[in-house]
């Protein structure tokens, strides 16, 4: 079974009424094989002529610069044969692998803490328990378990959080190639996002806030809604950001997610979460209680808007309106200023 | 919140719908949301995923004169996302703190969540401790008797479960639902001991089968 996958898989053209997507995850039971049919008809024409583009571009073994035309190339979607040698070499970490090429395996090698292991060991049957592929070999809870326990061995003040292994786990699938997956994971955590994953989770604290000043700027009426019905933001939020959409959205759109978020930072988290809200507003809006929109924050996640990638990525650059990184730098330090006062005020109590 | 309709009879005691919020705390993989899958879907999976932040479930259960509907709120395990467990705790009038009976940390975790609901949490709270994973007998480690003294110490619900056979499940949020006062009073969830008590409609019928048999 899981042979005939790999060798399909390895094919661009994925059955449309399979039971798992390309990525070997296993589509949910109300999955809506229709709209699913409707929309790939279209996006295989993106894709095709997305490839061309890309090949002229990316030639045997040349790997892609920074600029405006790349960038532009990343927002319309990275081909999944290129994803990896894309990802590596616009987000940096290529030129870390190069200057470091045996630190991979040194870490393996090294003697780690044990109840990190320990700790890592209990989440690899936990993590993407219906994707064929983590379900069915041993082979990927291994080269997870190496990912995880080598940037953890090199990262002690993060070491191992959860959540890191769903983004391990995917860049895994996506990479095919542990120690790529491993750098790809060390430049998003050490480089890319804030931080998120400290046992302090500071950094996720504030960008959670940082959105809530967002939507009241741009949404007021939701912003309002949201307060009135009591629901902390965090328990709709920490997902997204701690996951940046895996095992939230669907595979392919949060690997078209990735594509921008490698390229261009965390700024893409506030423009998907903001998008997500402003298309499902009248949605939220409409939610009479607490319960009601706790399960149309889970609802927004899943529907046809979401499925349809392109059409959801073009959408994410136009949707929340301008946000530019000084904004989001401006408010980062607003927020964690009001949280040092907080802080310090309930520290004096 | 809360209002009365026409469905509610004088006495204000039948057709009454209780909401309650109820939290689930405890160390990492001891089986929180494996109970909740229990309880609110009558499924188990040998390897439930982990789980980030919260998640957040709904089911309702029928006593003789009230319906109890839970707001139930499954939480990380990690120690690192404790910063947020207060968010979920805030206003709970249940909680279900659990551990795993084939590892002391975690029993020595669940002492330290039950501290702190009873420092932090609202003063009447409805707590249950659950030892978890009670199929695995054979490699248990926190005996019964330890655990049942020390919940009767603190005043805390207590029954040994297993999500995966379904033993005790639904029995400890039943239990925790005839402890939880259902008086005439009316409050918000989020803000007081009181469950909101909702006026039962067709929309509102409780769903699987662990209820109004």
């Amino acid at each position: 079974m899981v042979q005939f996958w790999i060798v399909v898989c390895r094919h661009t053209s994925w059955p449309l009424h399979a039971l798992v997507d390309e990525y070997g995850f296993e589509r949910p039971e109300n999955f809506n094989y229709e709209t699913y049919e409707e929309f790939m008809s279209e996006y295989l024409k993106v894709l095709a002529k997305r490839a061309k583009k890309w090949s002229d571009i990316i030639g045997e073994g040349r790997s892609v610069r920074r600029n405006l035309t790349v960038k532009r190339y990343v927002r319309k979607g990275i081909p999944g044969v290129h994803r990896c040698s894309v990802w590596l070499s616009v987000s940096g970490a290529e030129e870390l692998k190069n200057k470091s090429p045996n630190l991979y395996q040194q870490l393996l090698n090294d003697q780690h803490d044990p109840q990190v292991a320990e700790n890592i060991r209990i989440d690899l049957p936990r993590t993407f328990p219906d994707n064929i592929f983590f379900n069915n070999t041993d082979l990927h809870q291994r080269q997870l378990y190496n990912i995880l326990l080598a940037f953890a061995h090199q990262n002690q003040e993060v070491g191992y959080c959860q959540g890191l292994n769903y983004i391990a786990g995917l860049l895994l699938l996506v990479t095919k190639n542990e120690e790529n997956a491993f750098w790809l994971l060390k430049v998003l955590i050490e480089n890319i996002l804030p931080e998120y994953y400290t046992p302090t989770m500071k950094g996720l604290l504030i960008d959670i806030d940082v959105l809530v000043e967002l939507v009241k700027l741009k949404m007021p009426d939701v912003f309002q809604h949201v307060e009135n019905l009591g629901l902390p933001w965090p328990v709709i939020t920490t997902k997204w950001f701690i996951c940046l959409f895996a095992e939230v959205l669907p595979t392919e759109t949060t690997l078209r997610i990735w594509d921008c978020l490698f390229y261009e930072g965390s700024k893409i988290v506030f423009r998907v979460a903001l998008t997500l809200i402003k298309r499902n507003k009248q949605n939220l809006l409409a939610c009479q209680d607490f319960t009601d929109l706790a399960e149309c924050f889970k609802e927004i996640t899943k529907d046809s808007i979401v499925v349809k990638c392109h059409e959801f990525m073009e959408s994410i650059f136009k949707v929340p309106g301008s946000l530019s990184n000084s904004t989001i730098l401006k408010l980062r330090q607003k927020v964690e200023q009001t949280h040092k006062e907080q802080k310090l005020a309930k520290t004096s109590r | 919140m809360a209002s009365r309709g026409t469905a509610q009879r004088p006495n204000g005691t039948q057709g009454k719908i209780c909401q309650f919020k109820l939290v689930l705390l405890g160390e990492s993989a001891v089986g929180k949301s494996s109970l909740v899958l229990r309880f609110v879907k009558g499924q188990f999976h040998e390897y439930q995923e982990s789980t980030i932040g919260a998640a957040f479930l709904t089911q309702t259960v029928c006593l003789e004169e009230t319906t109890v509907k839970f707001e139930i709120w499954d939480t990380a395990g990690q120690e690192r996302y404790h910063s947020l467990a207060p968010m979920y705790y805030r206003g709970a009038q249940a909680a279900i703190v659990v551990y795993d009976i084939t590892n002391q940390d975690t029993f020595t975790r669940a002492t330290t969540w039950v501290k702190e609901l009873q420092r932090q949490a609202s003063p009447s709270i409805v707590i249950a401790l659950a030892g978890n994973k009670a199929d695995l007998g054979n490699k248990r480690v926190v005996e019964y008797e330890e655990a049942q003294a020390y919940a009767e110490e603190n005043g805390l619900l207590f029954m040994e479960t297993s999500a995966k056979t379904a033993m005790n499940v639904n029995d400890i949020f039943l239990a925790i639902a005839k402890k939880l006062p259902k008086n005439e009073q009316t409050g918000n969830a989020g803000t007081s001991g009181q469950g909101r008590r909702l006026v039962e409609s067709e929309g509102q019928k409780p769903t699987s089968g662990n209820c109004c048999k």
